[in-house]
Formats: structure tokens, C-alpha cells, sequence
């Protein structure tokens, strides 16, 4: 498949009122190339396929090891990091997209700050008393280490809630991500003091509750977090919270 | 008079930053944190092996003392020792901060945190969460940040640019000017006390395992407005990158440090399946060549092993420039457990399941050991400008020890902070009562730049002259060093400055213009170019990363001396002094890892 | 910066100002919470619970024969507040987990399209077989209670007003489809509340008690089918009220 060329099919927006259109880009295929070292080339030669001088695309990239969280965009059609889309496993033309459920900025660039707004809603935190030495952390088995750790690599790329049908702008749904972050620090035996305030904060509207079970967060995830299975544990806690609510409120 | 509420911006949200941070707002200050992405993206997060504290947990032996004098050895006894002595005797509480905070570090069976062997040590010292260290560290203060966010201490202002400071007629720090990576509005915002954290440069040298915002272009801008840039050229090159077309991708030492064998089939060309060359046909070079560390040498003796295999003993697999490196070996549960990060990351980005197949590796720019000049308490030359992390230069010397970045970052913005509180409080006027046109003057002069770039009608692309910028660099201010290539270089350097001057934006657009973003950083990071290539001509000798064959040895009496650059604004090119290293507490021996030191 | 040839930036100064896009969590805010839970209770009680008896026991005993089949619905009719219990029991709770069902799918945004995955086929198969399954029960709570003969009054006219309508082959059609959309809703709507109320925590077990749930799809629709065939086997009994008393007297 991997031919001397790559063909690219890029949707561009200059701003978020502007329209819309698609640009395509034919250039030359080097072995290793991703998504992004293809956009990479077209920055330093910016000329669509039919000869006509064009803008270097916009979009967010860091890392480029799917680890910053930055790269995701719509890569023939499905939420995905840009950085590990291997040219050679895609489909030509490649055709590359926006994330659909974010404001956009600009061609590829869209805005994912409601992820970390609603981490804050949740306290996503280990809330310690100081910085100053304290002595050791609380002992943690190794199997209680492997549970949470999974947990803690999600990179915030927002890919869960891109491919979930549940959130968009009429349920306002916190996300997979979210829910699951709430599981990680409910668990840390530090963390687990600020348990209740996160449990009533996920059942306020957009809550936990407007998971549709669609499991596409955890088919998509890049880093292969069990997100159903985070989505189940606070489901549970939040029903075993409302259960003591009624009873001790 | 002190102040009571002064106002601190930090500009930069990876590690050192956000410790920063938290060290201010939790003494009653306000922050303001700059960022060009949002700080949860950092290039921290790539960070993967581990992070150094000496707990001494395994029955070794280990002790503070050993950590400092292992950090001052590896980097070749070129750093100021009080400063590092701080760091190694604070680690262990960092350590455990880090573990209150919610890291999910590995542990052993009893609960304890657990160690595993890094480059240049011969202790288990280095904590470590998974293969994702850096990216768990970030995380926990990046919760803390947003902790302090939620209760107003702290104000984020993620995808901006910072572009310059402030100066007053005093050359006195009183805010900066950013630009919005958006709206593309600049604008300046005062405070009482600056703090860099703006990390690496790795894009100076085009690929590099650094993430794309690491242009140095604070740093630079910081060093032509007039503060030191010390120590530029000793720029570490790791030993173990996996190649790629985008970028160099990180194989940490820790594969090396959980039994990885660094090896060549010992004729060239060998055909063979790798799995099925036999263990008499396979030349383990580091094994061989430093019995003592073995393959965990430092990076810089690891880095020119292996140079020293692909292009002088012509043995790099295939006559390609890369060698093996070998987790084979090593049980499938056990390398999951511990490297499953990192192994993914190959596995993804090359195709191949390193458990099964050696991995093909080759040494990548990695990191500046090189940065800001500062004073034991961070401070810049700049007065009211202070720097932590990698974008400044003091605790690594020629060569940094792995797994001591992390803790050098979150240490220098544990001192970061709380001085430039202290400054803040005490400075004698406040930015509030600096006269506007201060700062309306900096942001015309930031807007003259803008402006004339956009109407800039030349020939040259950026992208290009970047591209060109990078190869040049790789190759002549890296893993070996000639003057006349530095020279060369350098003169290269001044053509791409004359070109720059031609250039042409594809893009003029005023709406998340990232080439035109891309561009300004361009100029600052050919001009922080100029200073690591004349920073590596003027040191004839060879110490920790910076190797010159021409002078193989290890010159204390005329370059046991901090580099110190500053920008001579008349002729656009820096100028240099030396300072006296602080080593009041290790006396200099020589550095070798064949042996026991 | 300012320049001539732009793409039009909008009026906005600030990069977190974005009026449009999803909102954040609502913290302790609003009621759907209530709602939802309550929908997803009503799925299993009262409305399942109708549903296993309606199709398991109810209707599985016209297996045995009209007579049988008159028995059972006597004993049904002779419930007391027998209408109280259809409406609280029954109608309202179906009419509730059906119109909220529809809000809910209303705020959704299916993107089978993109995403054919298993569970995403199970979200949009579970709005799909809601809306067959309560248009059947319309239909059939229409036909069956209000109109022809009253079988609360008349017993013994159940199991020839049911042939009645199954001996048309496109009715018999929507109800293999009803009762086959129905149980299908029922059964992933069960291992749906396992998943979604902290039952099912772990993957194997959702795994697992997925098999079970289909299982019981299966028994649903095939005791349900066994009970059609049933009544297309035999010949067409009496409804008229005469027939019926006949019926009838032999259950005594």
C-alpha cells in the first residue's frame, strides 16, 4: 500500500465562524511517517495537489509519543492520535478532520477545555495537607498500585468523549475520562476524604448517570483504560451514596 | 517596605513551573501561569524512567552524600556543588511529597516505594511509576495546580507565548509580554517577580526526543534582553532514541536499567534473524569495554560507545547507524510490569513487539544541560527574573545523570518559588506603580517585530531554514565535536539569521497563525544556536557530553570554568566570560566508568 | 498583531471565551439524576417484572390449552383494584420508560456510522427495539383491552380473541416482532442496569452475564413463540359469549 506518495484529504477552517472546505495534499511517502511528520511536510512545502500554494495547517501536537494528549483529530473518520497514525496502516486518501464535539480554533485545532473544567468539579486531587516534609506517603500493596496506575496514565485527549453518543450539547455529559479520574482518586486512601463531594458533584445533571453504556470510550481509548469498568465502580458508589443519603440526610 | 500580596507570573506548566506554583500558593501568593499549551500536555510527561532519591531502601547503603557525589562525577565536576548538595539532601522528602500527592509509584511486595538502577550509579536510587514517570509526577502537581486554581490562587493563561519581559529603566523585571496563540493579541501583564520554566531546546537541533515546544525560545529572548545563558554547549545526547521521520522517541535507560544488553552482530552485515545470532556471534560492547557499569554507563560514554561502533568500527546493524538494543532475554510478565510504557511506545511507533524482537536504536539529542545562568536561589542576572528546570543550567554540569531531571525540576521549582516570593515582598517599588508606557514600550517593540515579519515579502520558508538549521546542528554540535566544523557552523548560522531576514509567511493570517508562531521562534532559536556552537568552540577540551577528538582530555586548570554568554545587542552575537566552578566540597578526580570510581 | 489579508478572527479576546461547545458538569445541580434512575429502575420494576410475568407465566400457560389459558386470565382479572393495578402497575410505568426512553434518545447522538462496535450496535439496538416494543404494546393493549369482547368479563373469550388476530399472518408477523423487540429490550436492558448501577463492575463479569442475558432473551422469545404456535395450531376457538361459557365451565 505504502506507494511513493501519500494522499491526504485535510478539512480546513480558518476560524470558527468561517466555512468550511477540503484541501488535498499529494507528497512524497518516506518509511516511519505519521499523520503528523506528512502535516510536517506540507508546513515546509504548502501546495495542494493541484499546484495551488496554501497555508500550513493548523492543529495541536506535543509529544508526538501519545503520551501530551494533544494530537487527536478525525483520521479517515475515527477519533485518533495523530502521532501514532502510522501512514502505512491507513487507508489513502488519508482524510483528517477536527474533532467534531469541541469548539473549533482552526483547521485541526479545537478547544478541549471542558475536560479540565469538569475535572476541577469533580476535584480530581489528592488534597494534602502541605508541601512541606510530612514523612512518607501512606503504604500501598503493589496490587492496589497496579489497579490505580492504569488509571492515572489517561492523557486527557478527550477521544472518550468524541466517540461517545451521550455527550454532546444537549445532555452535557462529563465523560468517561472524568468519571474515571473520580474512580482513581476515591481509591487513593488519601484522596478517598473528598469521596462524597466528588460522588454528589457526578450526580448533579450531565452526570454519571447519562452514560449510555455505548462502551466506544474504551474502544477508543489509545491508552487502553478501562473506562467501563471505572464507569461501573463510581456508578456503584454513587447508587450506594444515594442509598445512605436517603437514610442519614 | 514589604509588599502583601505581590504578583508572581510563572511562565511554563511542565514540572519545575507548576512546582513553582504550588510553593507560592501555598504561602498566600498569587500566580499567574503562563503556558503555550495547556500544562497538563507539558513536555514533562515524556519523562520516563524515574526520578533519583537516595532512601536507601534496599539494603545498599545508599546515602545522600553518595547521590550528590554520584551527580557531581557524572557531570564531570563542572557544576557549582552547593546547589546540588541541596537537591540530593531534599530528595528523599520530594520523594515522599510526591508519594502523599498520589503518585502511583511501584511498590514492593511490603507497600514501600520501590528502586530500580539508573545510568551512573551503581544504587538502586530511582523511584519510578511504571515507564511513565514523568508524566504521574506531572499529573499529581498538575492536580494540586488545579486545586489551587479552583480556589482562585491561581490564574492560567494556557496557550499563550510568552515573547519578552518587562524591563524598567533599571533593567528591573516588572511583567512580561505574551502573545495569545488564539487571538493572536499581545499584551503585557505586570508582576512583582518572574519565574522561567520553559524547559528544553531540542528543537534548535530539528529532531530531538524533546516535544515540539521545546524551542528555547524564552530563553532565548531572555538571553538578548540581557540575562546570562551559561554552560550552552553541553547539550546531552541520549544513547538510546528510537529514530523516526517526526521526531527522535525516547527509549529510556530504564530498559537498561531492568537488564537490557546493548549489542551488534560482531561481522558486519550478518544476515541472520537477530533472535537466532548466537551468543559467541553477538558483541555486547558496553559488557565488554566498561565491565564495571556495563551497559549502564552514563549517557555520554553510552553515546560514543556506540558512535564509535556504527562509524569507526563500522559495525552498526546492517551498515546502518543503529545498534541492538536486547529486552529478549528479560520474562514477558516482568517486562510488562515494569516497561510496558516504553514498550508500547516502540511497539506503536515502529511496528515491532520489543519483547520479541531487539529493538534497533541510535543515540538522539535529548537534553540542555546548559540554561539561564542563575544564583543559588535561581535568580537570574536579570533582578526580579528567576529560572527552574531545564531551562536552566545548574544542576548537571557537562552531563546529567538519568532520572536526575525530574528532581532537578521539581527541586529548582521548590527554591524558585518561594525566593521570588521573597523578592516580590520585598522589591522596593511595585509593578503597579511602574509607569504604562513601560509596558506599552515593549509591546510596541513586540508588535514592530510582528508586524514586520507579516509584511515580509522574501523567498524563504521557515519551516526550511529550520529543517537546515537542525541538520547542521545534529551534526556538528552534538555527540562529536571539530572546531572547524564549529566554526562552519557558526558561520552557517550567520547566513541563516541573513536569510531569515528574507522570509516569506505562507500564512499572514491574525487567527491561530502557528507558522507565524513557529516563526518568531525560529529567530530566537538560531540566535540561542549561535551560543551553544561558540559556547563548544571556545572549550577546547573534552568533558561529559561536549567531546572534542581534537582534545580528548579533561582540562581543569584552564576549563574547570562556567561558560557564561551574554547577547552584545550592537554586534547581534553573543559574547563570553568564565566563572570560577563552586567545588568547595568534592575535590575534581578524573571521571572514568571502566573501573570503580 | 494586526494584518491585511486575514481569515476573519471572531470578536472574541479571550482564549477560554468560547460561547459555544458542551458544557461542564453541573455539580450538584438539576434532577436528572432522579429521572434517570428511576428510568432505569422502571425498565426493571415494574415493567420487566410485568414482562416476565406477562410472557413466562401469563401467556406460556395457553401451552396448555384454552382452558388453561381462560384459568389464568380469570385469576388475573380477578385481582382486586385490578385497574388500579393495570394503570399504576403497568400502563403508567410503561408510559413513563417509554416517553423519557425517547427524551433519552432524543439527547443522544448515535454514531454507529463511525464507531460499528458491538456495544455501540447494543446502544442504538436497545432505542430501536424500544420504539418496536412500544408500539406493539400500544397496539396490542388497544385491541386486547378496549375493544371486542372484555375478557375481564369474559374469561373463557381469551384464547380465541388472541387466535383471532394471530390467524392474520401480517398481525402475526408484528407480534413475532414485539414480542422478539421486547425481549430483546428486557433482557440488555437487564445486564444495561447490572452495568450502569455498579453491579457488573469487572469486564468478565459484564462478559459473562451478557451470555446469561441473551440466554434469557432467548427463553423469552421462544416461550413466547412456543405460546404463538400454540395458538395458530389449534382451530380457531369460540369468542363469542355462549363458546366462552363453555370454555369456561370446564376449568371448573
Amino acid at each position: 500500500m505504502a506507494e511513493n506518495t501519500v494522499r491526504l484529504k485535510i478539512k480546513r477552517q480558518d476560524g470558527p465562524n468561517a466555512q468550511s472546505r477540503w484541501e488535498e495534499f499529494e507528497i512524497p511517502y518516506k518509511s516511519g511517517m505519521n499523520v503528523i511528520s506528512a502535516m510536517m511536510d506540507i508546513a515546509a512545502n504548502p501546495v495542494t495537489k493541484d499546484g495551488k500554494t496554501t497555508t500550513p495547517i493548523a492543529y495541536d501536537s506535543n509529544c508526538l509519543e501519545e503520551i501530551c494528549g494533544s494530537c487527536a483529530m478525525l483520521i479517515n473518520g475515527k477519533a485518533r492520535m495523530a502521532c501514532s497514525s502510522l501512514v502505512k496502516n491507513l487507508e489513502q486518501p488519508i482524510t483528517v478532520e477536527p474533532l467534531s464535539k469541541f469548539p473549533l480554533v482552526r483547521d485541526l485545532a479545537v478547544d478541549r477545555n471542558v475536560l479540565f473544567e469538569n475535572l476541577k468539579k469533580v476535584k480530581a486531587w489528592v488534597p494534602v495537607d502541605g508541601t512541606y516534609d510530612l514523612g512518607s506517603g501512606p503504604r500501598v500493596t503493589p496490587q492496589k498500585q497496579e489497579q490505580a496506575y492504569p488509571l492515572s496514565n489517561c492523557i486527557s485527549c478527550t477521544i472518550c468523549m468524541e466517540v461517545c453518543p451521550q455527550f454532546n450539547e444537549s445532555t452535557g455529559f462529563v465523560g468517561a475520562a472524568t468519571i474515571s479520574q473520580v474512580a482513581l482518586f476515591n481509591d487513593h486512601p488519601t484522596g478517598a476524604v473528598l469521596k462524597e463531594e466528588r460522588l454528589h458533584a457526578l450526580m448533579g445533571d450531565g452526570g454519571i448517570h447519562e452514560c449510555g453504556f455505548a462502551q466506544n470510550c474504551v474502544e477508543s481509548c489509545p491508552k487502553g483504560i478501562p473506562l467501563t469498568r471505572s464507569i461501573s465502580r463510581v456508578a456503584g458508589q454513587v447508587m450506594v451514596q444515594t442509598v445512605k443519603d436517603i437514610f442519614s440526610r | 517596605m514589604t509588599m502583601a500580596n505581590p504578583k508572581i507570573i510563572v511562565v511554563g506548566g511542565g514540572l519545575a513551573g507548576l512546582s513553582a506554583v504550588i510553593k507560592i500558593a501555598e504561602a498566600g501568593g498569587n500566580v499567574d501561569l503562563f503556558s503555550i499549551v495547556p500544562v497538563k500536555r507539558s513536555h514533562s510527561v515524556c519523562a520516563q524512567g524515574g526520578i533519583n532519591a537516595a532512601k536507601n531502601l534496599k539494603g545498599e547503603g545508599d546515602s545522600t552524600e553518595q547521590h550528590f557525589d554520584d551527580t557531581v562525577y557524572g557531570g564531570d565536576f563542572i557544576a557549582n556543588q552547593t546547589p546540588i548538595k541541596n537537591m540530593c539532601d531534599a530528595a528523599p522528602g520530594i520523594i515522599d511529597l510526591l508519594d502523599r500527592m498520589g503518585v502511583p509509584f511501584n511498590r514492593t511486595p511490603e507497600g514501600l516505594l520501590d528502586f530500580r538502577r539508573f545510568g551512573g550509579t551503581l544504587y538502586h536510587r530511582t523511584a519510578f511509576a511504571g515507564a511513565t514517570t514523568g508524566q504521574q509526577l506531572l499529573y499529581a502537581l498538575d492536580e494540586q495546580v488545579r486545586r489551587y486554581e479552583s480556589d482562585g490562587r491561581v490564574t492560567k493563561y494556557e496557550h499563550w507565548e510568552f515573547l519578552s519581559a518587562v524591563l524598567d529603566g533599571n533593567r528591573v523585571c516588572r511583567g512580561i509580554c505574551a502573545m495569545n496563540l488564539r487571538t493572536m493579541e499581545v499584551r503585557t501583564f505586570p508582576c512583582d517577580a518572574l519565574i522561567i520554566a520553559t524547559g528544553g531546546i531540542g528543537a534548535i537541533f530539528g529532531k530531538s526526543t524533546n516535544s515540539v515546544v521545546c524551542t528555547g525560545s524564552a530563553q532565548s529572548a531572555l538571553y538578548q534582553q540581557g540575562a546570562y545563558y551559561a554552560n550552552g554547549e553541553f547539550i546531552q545526547v541520549h544513547p538510546t532514541s528510537i529514530p523516526g521521520e517526526d521526531k527522535l522517541r525516547l527509549m529510556s535507560e530504564s530498559a537498561r536499567g531492568e537488564g537490557g544488553r546493548v549489542w551488534v552482530p560482531r561481522t558486519l552485515h550478518d544476515k541472520r534473524d537477530p533472535r537466532s545470532i548466537p551468543e559467541a556471534d553477538r558483541f555486547y560492547f558496553l559488557e565488554e569495554w566498561f565491565p564495571k557499569y556495563g551497559n549502564l554507563v552514563p549517557r555520554d560514554v553510552a553515546t560514543r560507545a556506540i558512535h564509535r561502533i556504527v562509524y569507526e568500527e563500522q559495525l552498526g546493524i546492517d551498515g546502518q547507524p543503529m545498534v541492538y538494543l536486547d529486552l529478549t532475554h528479560i520474562d514477558r510478565h516482568t517486562l510488562d510490569r515494569k516497561l510496558e510504557g516504553i514498550l508500547e511506545i516502540y511497539e506503536k511507533f515502529v511496528g515491532d513487539d520489543p519483547r520479541i524482537h531487539p529493538m534497533k536504536i541510535f543515540p538522539g539529542m535529548h537534553y540542555t544541560m546548559g540554561g539561564l545562568w542563575v544564583d543559588f536561589k535561581q535568580a537570574t542576572s536579570i533582578p526580579g527574573i528567576f529560572a527552574a528546570g531545564e531551562c536552566e543550567y545548574q544542576y548537571h554540569g557537562s552531563n546529567r545523570l538519568g532520572a536526575n531531571s525530574l528532581l532537578s525540576c521539581i527541586f529548582g521549582g521548590f527554591t524558585a518559588g518561594p525566593e521570588a516570593l521573597k523578592y516580590a515582598k520585598n522589591v522596593a517599588k511595585t509593578s503597579v506603580e511602574v509607569p504604562s508606557s513601560v509596558f506599552e514600550a515593549e509591546r510596541k517593540r513586540q508588535m514592530e517585530i510582528n508586524s514586520r515579519l507579516t509584511s515580509s515579502s522574501g523567498t524563504e520558508n521557515p519551516f526550511r531554514i529550520w529543517r537546515e538549521l537542525g541538520e547542521i546542528m545534529t551534526r556538528n554540535v552534538t555527540v562529536t565535536r571539530y572546531n572547524k566544523n564549529l566554526i562552519a557552523t557558526d558561520a552557517k548560522l550567520v547566513e541563516l539569521l541573513e536569510r531569515y531576514r528574507n522570509i516569506n509567511l505562507s500564512d499572514k493570517g491574525a487567527w491561530a497563525n502557528t507558522s507565524f508562531i513557529f516563526t518568531r521562534q525560529l529567530y530566537n532559536m538560531l540566535q540561542l544556536a549561535r551560543v551553544i556552537t561558540q559556547g563548544a568552540t571556545r572549550r577546547d577540551e573534552s568533558r561529559g557530553a561536549h567531546y572534542k577528538p581534537e582534545f580528548p582530555e579533561r582540562d581543569d586548570a584552564n576549563f574547570l570554568k562556567t561558560t557564561k554568554a551574554y547577547f552584545a545587542p550592537d554586534a547581534d552575537e553573543p559574547r563570553f566570560e568564565w566563572e570560577m566552578v563552586d567545588t568547595s566540597i568534592i575535590k575534581p578526580r578524573p571521571r572514568r566508568y571502566d573501573m570503580a570510581k | 498583531m494586526s494584518t491585511a489579508a486575514s481569515p476573519g478572527p471572531p470578536t472574541s479576546t479571550s482564549a477560554n471565551d468560547h460561547p459555544h461547545g458542551i458544557a461542564p458538569l453541573r455539580a450538584g445541580q438539576g434532577h436528572e439524576f432522579f429521572w434517570r434512575r428511576l428510568h432505569s429502575l422502571s425498565g426493571i420494576i415494574p415493567v420487566g417484572a410485568f414482562l416476565f410475568e406477562h410472557i413466562l407465566i401469563s401467556n406460556a400457560t395457553a401451552i396448555n390449552g384454552a382452558t388453561a389459558y381462560a384459568h389464568q386470565v380469570r385469576f388475573l382479572g380477578s385481582l382486586p383494584f385490578v385497574l388500579g393495578l393495570e394503570l399504576f402497575g403497568i400502563w403508567l410505568p410503561i408510559a413513563f420508560h417509554a416517553l423519557y426512553g425517547f427524551y433519552i434518545w432524543y439527547r443522544g447522538r448515535a454514531n454507529l456510522i463511525s464507531y460499528p462496535w458491538l456495544g455501540n450496535w447494543m446502544y442504538s439496538l436497545q432505542r430501536w427495539t424500544g420504539a418496536i416494543a412500544f408500539a406493539y404494546i400500544i397496539w396490542h393493549t388497544y385491541t386486547m383491552r378496549f375493544t371486542g369482547v372484555d375478557l375481564h368479563e369474559v374469561p373463557g373469550a381469551s384464547f380465541g380473541k388472541v387466535q383471532h388476530e394471530l390467524f392474520i399472518t401480517p398481525l402475526f408477523l408484528f407480534y413475532v416482532v414485539g414480542l422478539i423487540a421486547a425481549s430483546w429490550h428486557f433482557a440488555y436492558g437487564i445486564w444495561l442496569f447490572c452495568a450502569k448501577w455498579g453491579i457488573t463492575v469487572g469486564e468478565r463479569a459484564r462478559q459473562r452475564f451478557l451470555y446469561i442475558c441473551i440466554a434469557f432473551f432467548f427463553l423469552l422469545s421462544a416461550v413466547g413463540l412456543a405460546s404463538m404456535a400454540k395458538f395458530r395450531s389449534m382451530p380457531q376457538q369460540p369468542t363469542d359469549p355462549d363458546g366462552a361459557r363453555q370454555i369456561e365451565l370446564q376449568t371448573k
